[in-house]
């Protein structure tokens, strides 16, 4: 099981450039350079994003700044979603660098969470494993990881595969449900099944065009790859499948 | 088998969406819609003296924190902390319908509540 190791390592180690811009409506002593990030994609912001407040801190006065929060093209970014996950939703099809508004001013109370409890949510040996972005961290956390992932060989996988559906559409922020990997009747699952029962609109007969990309880690899998080996090559370190569903570009 | 006690008026009138479990269900619509939530104490936590409620299934795990909180009268001050099966602290703004589908046994949602940090 997890047995390809280089798709393994090319999710651990995934990145997405960004570009930090300071919002035009703060107050600054000088002119704010911009401040140009390698994200890892299964990192959370609050969590690597000290050197971007140091940098604008230098050029505002003390008092000018208070809870740092980022945004895009209007958004306000969810402290405790995946750094991959927010591009996928919100940037996915647009050019890079990722191009992230930072604010002091103003935080936005009723759609973000402040970050003193996000870390509190984040297991603390966790946080810390996705700080590190080295080979050797890599090996010690899939040491580990392994045994979390062993199951019976007479079972055709995990009992149920841990998995969140985002959308920005739809009334609620993310699907997430049990889902076994295989059927009663044995057939191993795949990511069409689970799109089937929980976002039917994601799928469409081949003449019909498409109306959703189903993304994980900023690709698209083929419908056909069993939901087992998406669980076991593709979540994030936290064992979770983070999937974005976003509408297709219209050209 | 929920506790007896005096419904706490004064909370519950500002929370229609969460209710005192022993009140009658008035139809499977509302089955459907709420969920029943076991609230346990750990630590030096008051325990309430109503345990079980129940709940709609989009309220968020922020906003019955807030309602215990305001139950048992805490101060402003105080911290409240919610975990599922002793293991792990849901995000504020998780629904507890979604908490209950993947975390719930026996037909109901079991959150521990305590003043400090306890697991995870």
């Amino acid at each position: 099981m997890a047995d390809d190791k280089d798709v393994l390592r090319d999710v651990w180690f995934g990145r997405i450039p960004a570009c930090f811009t300071l919002s035009p409506e703060e107050t600054t002593e000088r002119e704010a350079e911009p401040y140009y990030l390698l994200l890892p994609r299964v990192s959370y912001l609050t969590l690597v994003t000290d050197k971007v407040k140091k940098h604008f801190l230098r050029v505002m006065k003390a008092e000018d700044s208070t809870e740092m929060w980022f945004e895009y093209e209007g958004t306000p970014l969810k402290w405790h979603y995946p750094i991959g996950v927010l591009f996928d939703l919100h940037a996915s099809n647009t050019a890079l660098p990722w191009n992230v508004t930072v604010h002091f001013k103003n935080f936005p109370e009723h759609d973000l969470l402040h970050c003193s409890y996000i870390l509190f949510c984040l297991h603390s040996s966790y946080a810390y494993s996705v700080r590190q972005d080295n080979t050797d961290k890599f090996d010690q956390f899939w040491a580990m990881n392994r045994k979390l992932m062993e199951y019976p060989t007479d079972e055709g996988g995990f009992r149920y595969i841990p998995f969140r559906m985002y959308q920005t559409m739809g009334e609620r922020p993310f699907i997430q449900k049990l889902f076994r990997p295989v059927s009663p009747e044995g057939h191993t699952l795949t990511l069409g099944d689970l799109l089937k029962e929980l976002f039917p609109a994601a799928i469409c007969a081949e003449d019909e065009p498409k109306r959703f990309q189903v993304m994980i880690h900023g690709i698209e899998p083929l419908l056909e790859t069993p939901i087992q080996w998406l669980s076991e090559h593709l979540s994030h370190p936290d064992n979770f499948l983070h999937i974005s569903i976003i509408p297709a570009p219209s050209d | 088998m929920s506790d007896n006690a005096e419904s706490p008026t004064e909370t519950q009138k500002d929370d229609p969406s969460i209710q005192h479990a022993a009140t009658e269900h008035t139809g499977a619509s509302d089955e459907k819609k709420k969920i029943d939530v076991l609230l346990k104490a750990v630590g030096d936590a008051p325990i309430m003296k109503t345990k079980k409620w129940s709940v709609e299934r989009g309220r968020t795990v922020q906003s019955l924190a807030q309602f215990i909180s305001r139950f048992l009268k805490l101060e402003a001050s105080e911290q409240l902390f919610i975990y599922v099966n002793q293991s792990f602290a849901p995000s504020p703004d998780q629904e507890v319908g979604v908490l209950f589908e993947c975390f719930g046994s026996d037909g109901k949602l079991v959150l521990h509540y305590c003043k400090s940090q306890a697991w995870g």
